[in-house]
């Protein structure tokens, strides 16, 4: 099968949307005439035309809150914010529009809109290295995508275009330039349907993203120890497929979630709280978390490793956890 | 000037929403009604006269100010109690109350909550419409106090830029809840802002229904014609509180304000004109009346609202 990157994969996914449905349009900062500050959107203006790819003010606000309005009258807009962190900016228009005008107005609209969301610390400051996907799954009416290889990214994005509710679609920085074997054609991926990305019988690691892929480097550190780490992707967050992580942990007894938000009442706290609740009799030691420890991400590279997750932190309490 | 039967249409609408406002103030004071009512009593002529330029298709995003937005749209009066109360019948299944009253046929597309937080939604409407829909204009209605949002700046920034059919209008009562415009804001005219976005930005007074329909009219020939939009201040006078039992003690002219009222002064120009004496006013007030009671009536006799109501209609 052909490889290409996560970001061409992303780049696809649009192209082939706006293709299929003429409802579709995509705006945001630096998008059109630049293509992107990532260069994700490289070559739309030019096939699809100003009228359906076009370059914003720096206005995050007007951005999602002028993405609910086209929504809610017939379009599907696919807006990009440059960084995860702004979805802070556009609080308002994300949580409280965005996630509530079908509800509160007693599900007279539909609410198709899609924000893409570069995240992930690549040492550009606290306020441009964030993965806040925990603030959108502690959201009502938002769904939220976490993809973590080219493959899944174009089929989430796809699936997420042509869904009815909004979704917050993060895509990890770190990531743009990874390739993957990647299908041709029209594939999309269901929402709230995970997977396991390596089987094991001792540990079940939730890892997404770029954690991910540290997960899979800790992974085969420890097979050579006789560990067996079994790898789950939950693909989106909002739904969270808390059925298949059940499963893994049955079967291992004991679960670990790697992630890059910050610890405190983060993704990880809301799957421990999961477990808890749905799998206590399953697990046969306790519940562990890698995050960011509560502190805002720096700007020089040594100050951002020291906080990440790192292979080794992952494969100690892999350890402790398979002891 | 205003076409004799289309003033008597206004004055008429405008009767009825002050008396089915009086009315849910009083099922407030009953019980029967949360105490979520934002009177809109002063500010009825105007919204009726600016939406009597407008068509019926013409999307409005309403300001919490009031009902007469969905009066003069002609939503049902029981659907609007009915969401108030939390009985079958209402518009948003209990999960909006009177701040999200949603009435598509006729145009009326809801509300924000947090005010001044529909100026942005309405950039993407106006989008939408001159993509699927040309010749359609968005209005939006907001008061002085939601001017100073940040919304404000983006949202009429950016409708300029792309020119879009989107006409704003700025209900200027002179109060943020409690806090007058000297204190909230540096201009004497929130329209005088339209010069940094470079659109037109007038001034009308609200008593004036004639001064009213013009400026809309005209911003919606503009806005259908592809000229972008337009900033519109009525000078508005706000009669009662913020909310229904509001005490005002911040307020100096609350016990005079009653003088300033617009529908007074066009009830007296209806008169004047012939188009309505004082027997037909009071036989079009008793009509009204007896057209809320039924509406009460169906409300009282609606069961109340499944509570599993709360978990519909979030995701479609």
């Amino acid at each position: 099968m052909r490889t290409i990157s996560y970001g061409q994969a992303i780049n696809e996914a649009l192209a082939e949307e706006m293709d299929r449905d003429g409802d579709v349009i995509l705006y945001g900062l630096d998008v059109a005439a630049w293509g992107g500050i990532f260069n994700i959107t490289k070559g739309l203006l030019e096939r699809f035309g100003p009228e359906r790819v076009f370059d914003s003010p720096i206005s995050e606000s007007v951005m999602v809150g002028a993405g609910v309005g086209a929504a809610i009258m017939g379009l599907r807009p696919v807006v990009e914010l440059q960084y995860a962190d702004f979805i802070l900016v556009a609080g308002d228009e994300i949580f409280l529009k965005a996630g509530m005008w079908r509800y509160m107005h007693g599900g007279a609209f539909k609410v198709p809109l899609v924000v893409r969301l570069p995240s992930g610390a690549t040492g550009a400051g606290p306020e441009h290295s964030t993965c806040p996907e925990a603030y959108v799954m502690h959201s009502p009416g938002l769904l939220c995508a976490v993809p973590s290889t080219a493959a899944d990214a174009k089929a989430l994005l796809k699936e997420a275009i042509r869904l009815d509710n909004p979704v917050m679609f993060f895509e990890h920085r770190r990531l743009y330039q990874k390739r993957d074997e990647v299908p041709e054609g029209d594939v999309t991926l269901p929402f709230g349907k995970g997977v396991i990305r390596r089987e094991g019988r001792h540990v079940t690691v939730v890892a997404w993203q770029y954690m991910l892929s540290r997960a899979l480097k800790a992974a085969e550190l420890l097979e050579q120890e006789g560990i067996e780490v079994e790898i789950f992707d939950p693909r989106t967050l909002s739904p969270f497929d808390s059925g298949t992580l059940i499963e893994s942990v049955k079967k291992t007894g004991a679960c670990l979630v790697v992630e890059e938000g910050y610890r405190r009442l983060g993704v990880g706290a809301e799957i421990g709280a999961i477990l808890m609740e749905q799998a206590f009799g399953y697990l046969d030691r306790p519940f562990r978390r890698l995050a960011i420890p509560d502190v805002p991400m720096a700007s020089v590279k040594p100050l951002v490793d020291r906080v990440l997750p790192s292979v080794e932190a992952i494969c100690d309490v892999c350890r402790e956890l398979a002891a | 000037m205003i076409q004799n039967d289309r003033l008597r249409d206004i004055f008429a609408k405008a009767l009825l929403a002050r008396s089915f406002e009086a009315r849910l103030i009083k099922l407030t004071a009953e019980g029967f009604l949360p105490p979520l009512l934002h009177p809109g009593a002063g500010q009825e002529v105007a919204q009726i006269a600016a939406l009597s330029a407008l068509k019926r298709d013409d999307p409005v995003l309403y300001s919490h100010r009031g009902v007469a937005y969905m009066i003069a749209r002609g939503t049902s009066l029981s659907a609007m109690i009915a969401d108030m109360a939390g009985r079958a019948g209402g518009t948003n299944n209990g999960k909006g109350g009177i701040m999200h009253v949603v009435d598509l046929p006729n145009g009326i597309y809801g509300e924000s909550g947090t005010l001044g937080g529909g100026l942005v939604v309405s950039v993407g409407m106006g989008m939408a419409l001159r993509r699927r829909d040309p010749g359609r204009v968005v209005v939006h209605f907001f008061g002085d106090g939601a001017s100073n949002r940040g919304t404000f700046h983006e949202a009429l920034n950016w409708a300029a830029v792309q020119k879009l059919p989107c006409i704003y209008i700025c209900e200027n009562n002179g109060w943020a809840v409690s806090v007058p415009t000297s204190v909230s804001t540096a201009v004497e005219n929130i329209a005088d802002r339209a010069a940094g976005y470079g659109i037109p930005g007038v001034v009308v007074d609200g008593a004036d229904p004639d001064a009213v329909m013009a400026a809309v009219a005209n911003a919606a020939r503009r806005a259908r014609a592809g000229e972008g939009p337009s900033l519109i201040e009525i000078k508005a006078t706000r009669l009662l509180g913020h909310y229904a039992a509001d005490p005002q003690d911040y307020r100096a002219d609350a016990a005079s304000v009653a003088q300033r009222d617009p529908l007074a002064a066009l009830r007296r120009r209806v008169i004047e004109l012939g188009l309505l004496d004082e027997a037909e006013i009071e036989a079009m007030t008793a009509a009204h009346e007896a057209e809320i009671d039924l509406a009460v009536e169906a409300v009282k006799a609606a069961p109340p609202l499944d509570a599993d109501q709360a978990f519909t209609d979030l995701y479609a």
